[in-house]
């Protein structure tokens, strides 16, 4: 597909230029909240807030797979990795968010065996070609719960190959923290990846009992502009539904295919949330039928009841809920950079902070 | 510092690496080559997994690499030293292979390898074959950057990112594109006919490690001036730009090797791009934007739609998201 026409300049301004109209109806300040770490990468590197008229607050949510994932499982898989004779693999994000004391980063330095790949079909290729034991330290949504439901179904996985599962599901975790009151908006960019997984069905509660203007969007300038647009034309209709502008790729239903294997491999659990706690039925857990691969039920891991999610003075867990952005942060760009992050938001290219830390945002 | 060990990010070229020049080696990081009276003396080791990849070898990447460094100085390259590090049970066909490939990239950027030295270590030691090569070469004049001011228009010979993509591609079997290729390749014919021209050019530096953005990024680093640069003018490759989009890492962070950034007087800026364009080397090569002081010290890139973002200094090698 030509991707061209979602970048070109001149229908990106022409809907700009809509939202300042339909922007200017409105009387109040407007908080849409996306929940798709690339999408704050995609504002960021297209510059889409310098569009925006001053009442349309365009801010991050939960979106970033790594920033979520708990102290508590990145300290007690360093643990194990430098205390026995297993190789841990996982995703390059991964790797430099820091932990209680360490990072991956750090403890590979420190002798941990410790490897990057891009997908569980390359741990999976790496395990073949070597007797240790290998655990994949599984995290992110379900774009990538998906594929490791497809290798444990569709793979003959050695012995030798095991998987940690940190994997969370969208839907639930946002749905909770919006029970909560934890976080508000006025409208919501509901995720392109993950929605191509779980569909747009999956948000229609959303709609139902909160009232939120809901869209699918894309990650090229045009999709993102236009899910703003679309949100602002239904809070001047006074309206609450799902749209989808990116029907290029998700469905309502979702990927039926992934949704099944899912189902068969995961079951939903509650699970630890970095910085948000506990939230009910939001982490895939192995099924029964799949222990001789859970690194949980095979390898003796401690959890220890004082792992710190965030050091003194970092506001993650605030900009992940959208309280604040970055840059009122007090260790942000100071003590918190991406050569040394102190909180998860410093670290990927789907985290906020880091995205905003790159886009130079207070700089120009 | 505060990291007490070397990291592999500290060898990425990046803000680490600058780190480790300046606050251990104490040294000042300004131009690819040093300029001593009349002739200029750079050095640089070569360390690339895959040894052999599209495009070329670690042996023509160790020649090139060398060569622009000179170039980038205003230097006629000349003469180059070669000390191979190898790995015991490295097969000797494989160097043979290497040694001829560094013979054909000498001859063709016209230098001569004049030195060298060999050292075998145990097998485990290295990743087959390192390569250190030093180079000598004649200073037709000195480009050290020195007048640059505002207005001067900032050149790129041709699509960057090639290089870093293609070996990524092949060392970690993507498999995304098959025809993605290097653009290693020594610069001499396209880079030397503009030094020995009369051309205002104020500052030249190949955009290896780090790509583009390291790239901009040191040559304006601590300084009184930084660069604006039109996204849209920027040359990038289409099969680039899909892996880019695949990674999540941007083509500006990409490694080139057959590369130069010209920052030149805006009254010469479209000749010199012409001389470029009329070389096969340099025929994409494209204006990307220019010198202005009231940004000092940054890279500012400015997107098609009209708004503003900082093109940092790559802090380490770039990973791709997860998602």
């Amino acid at each position: 597909m030509n991707l061209d026409k979602f970048n070109d300049p001149e229908i990106v301004k022409k809907i700009a230029l809509s939202i300042e109209q339909e922007a200017s109806k409105i009387p109040k300040t407007v908080k849409i909240m996306h929940i798709c770490g690339t999408h704050e990468n995609s504002i960021v590197r297209f510059g889409l807030r310098d569009l925006l008229p001053q009442n349309i607050n365009l801010i991050a949510g939960p979106g970033c797979p790594v920033c979520v994932t708990s102290s508590r499982d990145i300290d007690a898989i360093i643990d194990l990795a430098l205390k026995e004779n297993v190789k841990i693999l996982t995703f390059g994000d991964m790797l430099k968010v820091p932990g209680s004391r360490l990072s991956f980063s750090k403890a590979k330095s420190m002798g941990a065996d410790i490897q990057m790949i891009y997908s569980i079909f390359d741990a999976i290729e790496i395990a073949k070609d070597t007797n240790k034991p290998c655990i994949f330290f599984a995290c992110g949504f379900e774009t990538t719960a998906a594929p490791t439901a497809a290798a444990l179904l569709e793979i003959n996985l050695p012995n030798n190959f095991f998987i940690y599962s940190v994997h969370k599901y969208t839907p639930n975790g946002v749905y909770a923290l919006l029970k909560s009151g934890k976080i508000s908006m006025d409208g919501l960019i509901l995720p392109g990846h993950a929605s191509t997984i779980s569909g747009l069905k999956a948000y229609e509660r959303f709609v139902n009992e909160f009232s939120i203007p809901s869209v699918a969007a894309g990650f090229e300038a045009v999709d993102v502009m236009l899910a703003v647009l679309m949100i602002i034309k239904q809070i001047n209709k006074k309206e609450a539904k799902i749209e989808n502008s990116y029907k290029r790729v998700i469905r309502y239903e979702g990927n039926k295919k992934a949704l099944e294997f899912l189902d068969r491999v995961f079951y939903l659990t509650d699970a630890l949330w970095r910085g948000l706690g506990e939230i009910p039925e939001s982490g895939y857990e192995l099924k029964d039928e799949y222990e001789r691969m859970d690194a949980k039920k095979q390898f003796s891991i401690n959890y220890s009841d004082s792992y710190i999610e965030h050091q003194k003075g970092c506001r993650c867990s605030d900009v992940i809920l959208g309280n604040i952005i970055p840059t009122e942060c007090p260790l942000f760009a100071k003590r918190c950079t991406p050569a040394d992050p102190i909180g998860p938001c410093m670290v990927s290219d789907e985290g906020t902070c880091k995205n905003w830390f790159d886009g130079g945002y207070g700089e120009i | 510092m505060k990291s007490e060990k070397i990291t592999l990010d500290h060898g990425s070229g990046g803000k680490l690496t600058l780190k480790l020049i300046e606050e251990v080696f104490k040294a000042e990081h300004s131009l690819d080559a040093a300029i001593l009276s009349e002739i200029a003396f750079t050095t640089d080791s070569h360390s690339i997994k895959p040894l052999f990849f599209k495009g070329g070898d670690i042996g023509k990447l160790a020649i090139s690499g060398t060569v622009n460094d000179l170039l980038c100085v205003g230097a006629k390259p000349l003469y180059i030293s070669s000390a191979f590090i190898i790995e015991s049970g490295f097969e000797i066909e494989q160097l043979k292979r290497i040694a001829d490939s560094m013979k054909k990239e000498a001859e063709d950027a016209n230098v001569k390898i004049v030195c060298g030295d060999t050292k075998v270590v145990e097998n485990g030691k290295c990743d087959g074959v390192y390569i250190n090569t030093s180079g000598i070469g004649k200073i037709i004049r000195a480009i050290d950057g020195s007048d640059i001011k505002d207005g001067d228009k900032v050149i790129v010979s041709g699509y960057i990112g090639d290089h870093g993509f293609a070996i990524l591609n092949e060392r970690e079997n993507l498999g995304i594109d098959a025809e993605l290729k290097s653009d290693v390749a020594n610069l001499t014919d396209l880079i030397l006919p503009i030094i020995e021209s009369d051309l205002k050019i104020k500052i030249m530096r190949d955009p290896t490690r780090g790509g583009l953005a390291m790239c901009l990024n040191e040559l304006c680093y601590s300084k009184n001036f930084g660069f604006e640069i039109e996204e849209s003018s920027i040359p990038v490759r289409e099969e680039v730009k899909v892996i880019s989009e695949i990674l999540g890492i941007e083509p500006y962070y990409s490694a080139n090797e057959g590369k130069m950034v010209i920052v030149v007087d805006k009254d010469d800026a479209e000749e010199t791009l012409s001389m470029l364009r009329n070389n096969p080397k340099g025929k994409n090569a494209a204006i990307i934007g220019e010198v202005k002081s009231e940004l000092e010290g940054k890279v500012v890139l400015k997107t098609a739609f009209g708004s503003k973002r900082i093109l940092r200094m790559p802090i380490s090698d770039k990973m791709p998201r997860i998602c």
